[in-house]
Parts: structure tokens; sequence; C-alpha cells
């Protein structure tokens, strides 16, 4: 793609989008690379231009499954291809040094981090510095944003149709680690349950009701000594409105990690998880919704239709030069939440 | 020519597409593969002439147990791989994809296969994709064979959808050209389950793969759940397909039509090969394959 001098910014990306599709790269081709660069590669407006790989053994792979994308080792490399946009899939622990590079060696301003945005509030802060700093576009992977269910909650609540959110209870549960005992040899990641899970349910109560502050706190080690497994945490609204969460990954009956909601309201209850949606209102009238309710519909099917809505409204906002969320301001609130809770269980610094 | 009417595995795994809640309220009864057997065996004594399932530990039990009580020899099977679920779990528990590859490997090399060891080793050695699929596909269907028995019928090798979308999504032209080679060659039909039908078959076409050499795998279902990017697209390009070669899932859009109204859309579709239902208590089996025997079986 060829740069275009003596335009505004947003000039240059609609001309640019003349000459071509948009040059996406991609960093770390885990689960979650290999699922944003399928679904980036149908997208009409882009091309999956450069992977960045850490292993050794999957980018031999990658060359020879790859005939047109560049495979590369290191991220500053990506500054010769031009890109416009980044997708930052690496593990939580390396997001502040592969998007302090992608920022500092011109890489490109565009940068899609996967969540959490960093391990600490820290580094999510300095790193909304940068994005000030460069500008762009800058967006963070909580796609349950994009599940119709917590679309939908999320308008029922914005229209007051249970009126005042007086309490909630969140949980964020997956069976990953059901079953096994202390004594294993498999290692929980080290980011700890929260980061890993838990940030979902935290963000989207970020997302509802606005900030949060954390007021009690229970954390458990259960699997080893390496990591949070199990979290028990309660926040409140500066409207009173307090939140009870619970959060693990060895709870049995979660095959697939979910997340969920009863939010009490002055009205009625509203009742959402993953799947379903329920309106239990104190008029004695009910009203359910599965995803098959709300047009859980996309162009292209790959994981969960949530991913290709959050990918197709990143690119569409590159594309337009405009602002998207949740950005990393929203989601550093997660990684100070997250931080609130190890430092109220003395777990922090 | 009767159709195939598949008892699918979603129940024995304890997966619910409507809800997660739906199948823990279910409890553990249908993931027990003796009773999963049972209600396999009562779904073929009302009308059911095969399986589909996704080749896990579990599944291979059930086909080991029908293999014992001598009603195996009833089926068509349809084996799904690899059972993604699994392999994402596993790689949760190992560090990642590359933890996953290393694993992957080192079960392939000593699973006892002498081809697969051979190619696998070859495939390491070279990083050559090709060698390292076949390895993989050879491990997998020598599992099926094991516990199912040398003389079952295995029709086709499905890739799983999650496998099936991102190679499409990727645009891997070559590897659904080797998939489908590989597998004719050794006997058995290519299949691919997928959850893009339309663009499957519309990708197939420009990349000059012969559908009718391929069983499909989709969701069909009179409220379109599932049926990407519309129900109207899919069902176009179900009607533009040469043979009778979709095997329709989903098709009570995950228990929230009921059986009657599914079959009467599924009825009315052409170029269905067959379809898969899951099943998780014995009336269930009986009541549904036996609709399904009446409305789909005889033409």
């Amino acid at each position: 793609m060829v740069s275009v001098p003596h335009v505004n910014s947003e000039d240059r990306i609609m001309l640019e989008r003349d000459e071509g599709k948009l040059k996406v790269g991609l960093v770390g081709f885990g689960k979650m690379g290999m699922l944003h660069a399928g679904i980036l590669n149908f997208l009409p407006e882009v091309k999956l231009a450069a992977i960045c790989e850490k292993s050794g053994l999957i980018r031999k792979f990658l060359k020879k499954v790859f005939k047109d994308v560049k495979i590369l080792d290191e991220v500053d490399r990506l500054s010769s291809f031009d890109l416009d946009a980044v997708y930052v899939t690496t593990p939580i622990g390396s997001h502040f040094p592969v998007v302090k590079s992608l920022y500092e060696n011109g890489v490109t301003r565009n940068l899609f981090v996967e969540k959490t945005l960093a391990s600490n509030f820290d580094e999510a802060r300095k790193l909304c510095e940068f994005a000030q700093e460069f500008g762009g576009v800058n967006m963070t992977g909580y796609m349950r944003r994009f599940c119709v269910t917590f679309m939908k909650a999320k308008g029922l609540l914005s229209e007051r149709v249970i009126g005042k959110p007086l309490s909630f209870k969140a949980y964020a549960y997956s069976s990953d680690f059901f079953g096994i005992d202390g004594c294993s040899k498999v290692k929980t990641p080290v980011v700890g349950v929260l980061r890993d899970l838990g940030c979902h349910a935290l963000d989207l109560a970020l997302w509802f009701f606005g900030d949060l502050k954390v007021t009690d706190v229970r954390l458990k080690s259960v699997l080893n000594n390496s990591s949070i497994d199990s979290a028990y945490l309660r926040a409140e609204a500066a409207s009173g409105l307090v939140g009870d969460f619970s959060v693990s990954w060895s709870v049995s009956g979660y095959r697939i990690p979910e997340v969920g909601f009863v939010i009490e309201g002055s009205e009625g209850c509203l009742t959402v998880n993953d799947d379903k949606l329920e309106l239990n209102m104190k008029d004695g009238s009910t009203h359910r919704w599965f995803r098959h309710d709300l047009d859980d519909r996309v162009d292209f099917w790959l994981g969960s239709p949530e991913y290709y809505r959050e990918d197709e409204c990143f690119v569409e906002a590159v594309v337009h030069g405009r602002s998207v969320e949740p950005s990393f301001e929203a989601a550093a609130k997660v990684d100070g939440l997250i931080d609130e809770v190890l430092a109220g269980a003395g777990q922090l610094g | 020519m009767g159709r195939v009417l598949l008892v699918g595995d979603n129940p024995f795994h304890g997966i619910s597409h409507l809800s997660q809640e739906r199948s823990r309220v279910r409890g553990e009864t249908p993931t027990d593969p003796e009773y999963a057997a049972r209600l396999i065996e009562i779904s073929i004594l009302n009308g059911a002439n095969g399986f589909m399932f996704s080749v896990s530990e579990k599944t291979l039990s059930i086909l080991d147990l029908l293999r014992k009580n001598g009603g195996i020899d009833d089926l068509g099977l349809y084996a799904i791989v690899p059972y993604a679920y699994e392999y994402v779990r596993l790689a949760c528990r190992v560090g990642g994809v590359p933890g996953l590859a290393k694993k992957m490997i080192g079960e392939v090399i000593f699973s006892g296969n002498i081809r697969a060891m051979a190619s696998g080793l070859n495939g390491v050695l070279r990083m050559d994709s090709n060698s390292l699929a076949k390895t993989y596909l050879r491990y997998e269907i020598t599992r099926v064979k094991r516990s199912a028995g040398r003389d079952a019928r295995l029709e086709s090798v499905l890739l799983h959808q999650l496998v099936t979308d991102l190679c499409l999504g990727l645009g891997l032209d070559w590897f659904f050209r080797f998939y489908v080679d590989f597998m004719v060659k050794a006997g058995i039909t290519p299949g691919f389950n997928t959850g893009n039908f339309a663009l499957l078959v519309k990708k197939l076409r420009e990349w000059n793969i012969n559908v009718e050499d391929v069983v499909i795998a989709a969701p069909f279902n009179r409220v379109g759940f599932q049926m990407v990017p519309s129900r109207e697209e899919c069902e176009k390009a179900l009607a533009d397909l040469p043979i009778p070669n979709v095997l329709a899932i989903s098709i009570m859009a995950a228990g929230y039509l009921k059986p009657s109204e599914a079959i009467e859309y599924i009825a009315q579709l052409p170029n269905i090969k067959g379809v898969a239902v899951g099943v998780s208590k014995e009336r269930h089996a009986v009541e549904t394959f036996r609709m399904l025997r009446q409305r789909l079986s005889l033409e």
C-alpha cells in the first residue's frame, strides 16, 4: 500500500482503501491468533499480510502453509511491511512489550489487543498513554460485548426496563481445570483465573453499570501454588449498586467458559448469560430470548458469531478512522479492578 | 434410495447448543458410555442406520460397547476429527499450541501405527504439513477401527467444523485438495463439517474440487439457526448441488424446534443425504427416529 503525503489521516485511509485492501499483521499464532487470522482473511476489506510468531516450530509450519503471508520472528521486523493494523494475540504477559514495540517502531497506529490489555494496571495505563500519543484506532478483545444476549441486556438496562439496578450477581466459570488435584503436573496459566476468565465478567459489569470499586475479596489457589484458581469479590458503584462476582476455572458442567449475570432492579430481574436472556418483572410478566431470537447472524462463522462481529467492528473503525469500544481506556479499567482485587488480597507487588 | 439417519453424539459429550444450562440439567446420564450405547441401539431399532461422532475417548468407548453387543454392523459410521474441544482444552493444560503440537506428535509416534509413525517422523523432520496431516488422519482412523472393529463400515471421516472453517477462512485450498485425495485413496468418503455451508460449496467449486466426491454436514433448520450467512443462501447452495450429499445437522435448532416441525422442513429440502440428531432419553430415541424413518427414510 502506497503512502499519500500532504493529506489528512482520514483522507489517507480512504485513498489507501481505494487502492487496495487493509494490510493487517498478527503477532502470536496461538488459538486466538488462528481464530482472528481466519476471520480477518475472510473479510473483503482485509489482506492478512504478516504473522509474527515466537515459536520456531510453529513458524516453520506457517511458512509451509501460507504462500503469500510473511512469517517473522521479531515484532520490530513488521515495520517494513507498511501495515494498516496489527492484532496482538500473544500471552497476556507479553502484551505490554509487544504493543510498546509496535508503537515505538512505527509499525502501525491501529491496534487490536486480545484481553486483558496488560498484566497490571500500570502497564495498561502506559499503553493508554501510547495510544493517546500515537493516535489511531485501538481496541481490546472483550468479545462478549458482541454477543447478542449481552448486547440485548445492555439495551434493556439502558432503557431501564428493570428500573434502577440495585444489586447483581455475576459469574465466570469453566471446567478447563475441573477434576485436577493439587498434585497434578498440569500447570494453570500464571495470569490466574481473574485475568484469564474473570476479566469478561468485570468488563461486562463496567459496560453495564459504569465504574466500580472493590470492597471485599477472597482468592483461592486450589490446583497448585502458581496461580489463582477461584475468586470471589464484591464491588460497589457510586450509585450504591452492589455486585458479587464468583470466578473459577474448575467448576463441573462448563465445558465451554460461561459468563452470566443476575441483575435485580427496582422493577424486575434480568438474568443473562452467553446463551439466553430472561426478564422476570415485578408485575408478573416474563420474557425469554435465546440466541435464536436475537438475530445472531454473521457472514462468516468461526468460533462464535461474536468474534466475527468484533473483528468486523475493528476493521470498519480502521477503514473509517473512527474510535471503537472497548478501547484501551475501557480495557484498562478491567486491569485496574483486577489490581484492586489483588491488592485487597495482599497479592500485589 | 433411503436416507441416512444418524444418531448424533452431542448429548453424549454433555453438549447442548441451546444452552449449557440445559446440558447441566440433563445431568451425567447421557454421558455414560453404556447408557449412550443403549440409546444408539434403541435408535437403530426405530430407524437409525448410522452414528455420527467426534473421535474422543468417550465415543471410542461407545463404539467398543456397540461392537461387543453386536450392533455395530448395522451402522454406518461418520467420524468427525479432530474433536476440537478436547484439543483446545488440552492446549490450555499443556502450554498452548506449541505444547499441544509436541504432545500430539508424541502420541502419534507411540500409537503403534507403523505408517503413521513413518509419515509423522518424515513430517517432523521436514516440517511437511501434508505428511503431518496424513499422520494425524491415519492415527484417528486407526483409533476408530481399533474400537469399532476392522469390519465396521467407516463411511466417512469429516473434518471438524472448527478446522474446516478455519481452513476456509484462511483460503487453504491446497489443504482441502490434499484431504479429499487422501481420503479417496483410503477408500473413505471425505467429509466436511461446516458452519459456512454456502461459502464452502462456492469455494470447493472455485478450487475445482468435485463436490460429488464429498459429504458435507451443515446446519439446516426452519428458523435458520446457525445457517450462515442466511437460511436463504444455504437453501440456494443446497439446491444447486448435483447430488444429495448433505447431512443436515442442528435440524431442531438445538431443541428450539419440536421434532415434527423440524422434520417437516427437512423433508421438503432437495439434496439431503441424511440427518444427524442427538438423543438423550430412551423415549426421545424411539419417537424421533420413528418419525424420521416415516418422513425421511424411504422415497
